[in-house]
């Protein structure tokens, strides 16, 4: 019955997709406005055969209903409701569903906020591309990646399960949703590009309308990449967070680009310019998100030889060719359109950061990208296995982190058009004095290596830097100061800054430190010590936990676990981390004491300033929320940038009053 | 100074993105043909440096099955024989599914004497209860052994791999992921052929 | 004074950069040098985790016998040979510079330079246009409109 439900589901969807992309289509081309204001019926078509899917399918979850495939090789009697539930998104079929239930959210959402303005041919089109791009993922779900398959489950059948290490912890419930809400809301961006394309009106106007959708979007992709790398950090028992992983690159990726557009439109809301920049950038970060799925779905990364086994890659790389296609013509087709009028007059001037942002951004997510499909190309190429690693990826991002966190720090104190050298000192005074004791308190602490230190060094400055933006729009407008896009958009700097500071100590400082301990027995790392004190067993319904009792420091007992589960999988691991305002301490325990011993081997990684990491993601997230609150708009007589005369003398007038 | 020639760029500015556009619909268009033409893994036949070579010594305790656990084996003591050298772990599920296969393999050579299965641990952590479990429980007579050195040796990345020894004591073959009874036949008679 | 202050802060920085950049010398113990040679290969086991974060039994034998190997005197570069003879390329994660796998360091390094040459270019075109001169004409023009405001 489930089975039959969401089959039904995935047909409703996919037959409100196709309906709706067609009829809007015949609406443009006919130029039959009632056709364009149906839309919205065809909307909560996709939204309800999503939703039925998903509701289907969690209730054959829940229900431990093995006659769906899906179920059959994901789900247990064994797991725990909860895990049951997120269940649907630890594997493939599954993760769709939730990609087409978002997408439809957003879909909805957007035929809700633009009702006003069916007729509109911008707004069309850019339902067609929504629509269309809803098509493609319920035919994946009537096609390659079936999740209501069925089956016949002998007597006594029970599942696998989800796998272990997607039971261990709560957070595996929240970070595939946030981080969808991220790649799907990219999305609704795009299809207005592609509206503005199609009907020509490249202008603004498009732009500041969905300026918001970009920034939740945007948000929940931030979120979700942290989430992920917090994920990584408590679960898997490396005590690592980030490993330049394929998968996590294929989030970064995106994140990349996107980052990079919400910059650069600024440029072009207050000049004009760098609109080829934009779009491509805009449509870079959809054509990422799909193909980052690719990368992480299709089973390429295993083996190069894994693309052809099942029809999902050649479809995810089908679509994202269809993509890149269209994107480029539809911007070569354009490009007459997308003359600026005015150029970046010097590159000391907040057009020529912003610029530069995005070559610095375009450089990153280049260097990612290459990294993460060159082993596959290669393989392809002549069959040789080779492997690209975290060595490749630290050395070529350390130069470009750097680089942003020095724009970073310039950028907000440039005024638009021209500055000069002058201006630039006063304003950077504070902040360049705050990078200064910065990189004094690292020393004098013990930091020694010139890239950490320029991190901190240029951290502080940009911290610097942002704050005094926070400082004076504060002190003229009170606590409006801290909303709109500018003041918004300095949290989230303060945030970054956070986060690189963190990311350079604890990559630069970390020790790590194995060791065959006996009960009793005590090793010392990183200045602590740890102390084993014994085992302690115990059984629960889904798996069998030994804890180890470890003593840190004097300072109280922590139990890394390994748990064995039912049906012979490897025995997972449960670390624990004593969490603090300077460090981590991180216990994993890697075996059990064999027959005829008590020793058990257990790995310790001393980190500093772990903690900094998601307290600078939460902070990013707040500045988001800040950014985008409704707030004042900028009025079009407000001044955008400092008068060039009073530059040399006295301090000139900030360039950026509140702005929304 | 005239303000068509901000305009007049218009064309050849529009022939740099044009041409841009040529070139990433030329990446892509290369990449999904190179993607799609790639043979499909049939039997992962793995090229391993191994392979051609004198196999490397497989020495060490035998903890499976209960009868003769407790002896020592060596691989050289196999001279004359085809053997499938079988790395596994109980908690690796194709390990499971395979098992059956090497167990049809084993008997199916067992009357001409001219092949047979010699299965190596893994994970050095495993119980070697658990191990002789898995063999009382799904059968399988040939020897487990608890090898030295065997992961750096044979170069074992991942389980199950399996290496088919020739009678002279040459890596024929690597098999990485599960095995069939009927694919290792192939292989045997494949690489009998001069 | 605004000088002044720049210059403190200037020989402030330079005077920890000098004490910061001091190398470590700190001898490092045999776990550790384990440690540092594991972090460059690959653990065969897993997708993308290095040797010494991983602890599959493959990471397990690798690392007990780079310690062995590092305890006998090998060099980097021998036990380097070793692993790869045995694992083949695959298992070192720095990418080698040289042959099909050198082109994953080329190709940055050609972009940027490619990209750093066409900005220059485009930079030294938009000097060389002359900026649109403001005429007696158009001054009139602007008065006359101005002029004509309410």
């Amino acid at each position: 019955m489930n089975g039959a439900l969401g089959t039904a589901g995935v047909l409703l969807g996919l037959l409100g997709a196709l309906g709706g992309a067609g009829t809007v289509l015949v609406g443009l081309q006919r130029g039959r406005p009632n056709l364009l204001r149906s839309a919205p019926a065809y909307g909560l078509l996709v939204f309800a055969g999503a939703f039925l899917a998903m509701a289907a399918m969690e209730r054959a979850l829940i229900t431990r209903d093995f006659t769906v495939l899906f179920v059959a090789e994901n789900g247990s009697s064994r797991t725990p409701a909860v895990f049951n539930v997120a269940t649907l998104w630890s594997a493939l079929e599954g993760s769709i569903i939730l990609w087409a239930l978002v997408l439809g959210g957003y879909l909805v959402a957007v035929l809700r906020k633009f009702r006003d303005r069916l007729d509109d041919p911008l707004v069309g089109w850019a339902l067609v591309t929504m629509f269309v791009t809803a098509a493609f993922f319920f035919a994946l779900m009537v096609g390659p990646a079936d999740p209501f398959k069925s089956f016949n489950p002998p007597p006594g059948f029970d599942g696998p399960g989800p796998n272990p290490l997607l039971q261990n912890h709560i957070l595996m419930a929240f970070h595939p949703p946030m981080l969808y809400l991220g790649y799907v809301g990219f999305t609704v961006p795009f299809a207005f590009a592609i509206g503005a394309l199609a009907t020509g009106r490249v202008g603004e106007g498009w732009l500041v309308e969905t300026r918001r959708w970009t920034l939740f979007a945007w948000g929940f992709l931030t979120v979700g990449i942290v989430l992920g790398a917090w994920w990584s950090y408590e679960v898997l028992g490396w005590g690592g967070y980030w490993a330049w992983d394929p998968v996590e690159n294929a989030s970064f990726l995106p994140w990349l680009t996107g980052t990079a557009y919400l910059h650069s439109v600024m440029v072009q809301e207050r000049r004009g310019m760098l609109r080829v920049w934009n779009l491509s950038l805009l449509c870079a970060t959809f054509a990422l998100t799909i193909l980052g799925t690719f990368l992480t779905r299709s089973g390429v990364l295993d083996s190069v030889h894994a693309f052809t086994e099942s029809g999902i890659g050649p479809a995810f790389l089908g679509f994202f060719a269809v993509i890149v296609g269209t994107s480029v013509l539809l911007i070569g087709w354009r490009g007459d359109r997308l003359r600026a009028p005015g150029r970046i007059d010097s590159p000391l001037s907040r057009e020529g950061a912003f610029f530069g942002n995005n070559l610095l951004f375009a450089a990153f997510a280049f260097v990612v990208l290459l990294g993460t499909i060159f082993p596959l190309v290669v393989e392809a190429v002549n069959g040789d296995r080779i492997s690209v690693g975290v060595p490749y990826f630290d050395r070529m991002a350390m130069p470009i982190g750097l680089g942003l966190l020095a724009l970073m720090a310039v950028a907000p104190v440039l005024p638009w058009r021209k500055a000069s050298g002058e201006l630039l000192r006063h304003r950077l005074e504070w902040p360049a004095w705050i990078g200064t004791v910065t990189v004094v308190v690292a020393v004098l602490l013990g930091a020694r290596g010139l890239a950490p230190l320029l991190a901190f060094g240029l951290g502080g400055l940009a911290a610097g830097s942002a704050g005094r933006q926070l400082v004076l729009a504060t002190r003229r407008h009170g606590w409006k100061g801290l909303v709109g896009r500018a003041n918004g958009g300095m949290v989230v700097h303060i945030g970054v800054v956070i986060i690189a500071v963190a990311f350079a100590a604890s990559q630069s400082y970390g020790h790590v430190g194995e060791f065959r301990l006996g009960e009793g027995d005590s090793a010392e790392v990183g200045g602590h010590t740890v102390t084993y004190l014994g085992l302690e067993t115990i059984e629960r319904s889904a798996k069998t936990e030994t804890r180890a009792q470890v003593q840190i420091d004097d300072d109280g007992v922590f139990t890394p676990s390994l748990s064995e589960f039912a049906f012979g999988s490897q025995a997972i691991g449960t670390p624990s981390v004593r969490v603090g305002l300077t460090g981590d301490v991180y216990l994993a325990l890697q075996a059990l004491p064999e027959d005829g011993s008590d020793e058990i081997l257990l790995r310790v990684v001393v980190q500093p300033l772990i903690l900094w990491l998601w307290v600078g993601g939460a902070v990013m997230a707040v500045g988001t929320i800040l950014a985008g609150w409704p707030g004042n708009r900028r009025r079009p007589t407000d001044p955008t940038s400092a008068g060039l005369a009073e530059d040399v003398t006295g301090p000139a007038p900030d360039p950026e009053p509140v702005t929304a | 100074m005239d303000v068509t020639e901000a305009v007049d760029h218009a064309p050849r500015s529009r022939g740099l993105v044009l041409g841009a556009a040529v070139v990433v619909a030329v990446i892509m268009v290369a990449l999904v043909v190179v993607l799609a033409t790639r043979d499909p893994a049939q039997d992962r036949v793995d090229e391993s440096p191994l392979v051609g070579h004198v196999a490397p010594p497989l020495v060490g305790e035998v903890v499976a099955p209960e009868a003769t656990a407790g002896s020592h084996f060596d691989l050289d003591r196999l001279r004359g024989q085809w053997v499938v050298v079988n790395f596994f772990a109980t908690w690796c599920v194709p390990c499971v599914t395979e098992h059956p296969e090497l167990i049809e393999f084993s008997e199916r050579h067992a009357a001409t004497g001219d092949a047979s299965v010699a299965s190596v641990v893994f994970d050095a952590d495993e119980n070697v209860d658990d191990i002789a479990d898995f063999f009382a429980d799904k059968g399988g007579d040939w020897p487990v052994v608890d090898g030295e050195d065997v992961i750096l040796d044979w170069a074992v990345a991942a389980v199950p791999e399996s290496f088919l020894v020739s009678p002279d004591g040459v890596v024929a073959a690597k098999i990485t992921g599960g095995v069939t009874a009927d694919g290792l036949d192939d292989l045997i008679a494949e690489v009998q052929q001069p | 004074m605004r000088r002044f202050s720049w210059l403190v802060m200037g020989l402030v920085l330079l005077g920890a950069l000098l004490v910061g950049l001091q190398p470590d010398d700190t001898p490092r113990t045999t776990e550790e040098r384990v440690f540092d040679v594991a972090e460059g290969y690959k653990c065969p086991t897993c997708r993308s985790q290095s040797v010494a974060d991983s602890e599959a039994p493959s990471a397990k034998a690798i690392k007990a016998e780079i310690a062995r190997r590092l305890e006998a005197g090998e060099s980097e570069q021998d036990i380097r040979d070793y692993l790869v003879s045995r694992f083949g390329e695959e298992i070192v994660l720095t990418p080698s510079s040289s042959g099909v796998t050198g082109l994953v360091w080329v190709i940055p390094v050609v972009a940027v330079a490619l990209a750093a040459a066409g900005l220059f270019l485009a930079f030294r075109r938009w000097q060389r246009r002359p900026s649109i001169a403001v005429s007696d004409e158009d001054r009139r023009r602007v008065a006359a409109a101005r002029g004509g405001e309410p």
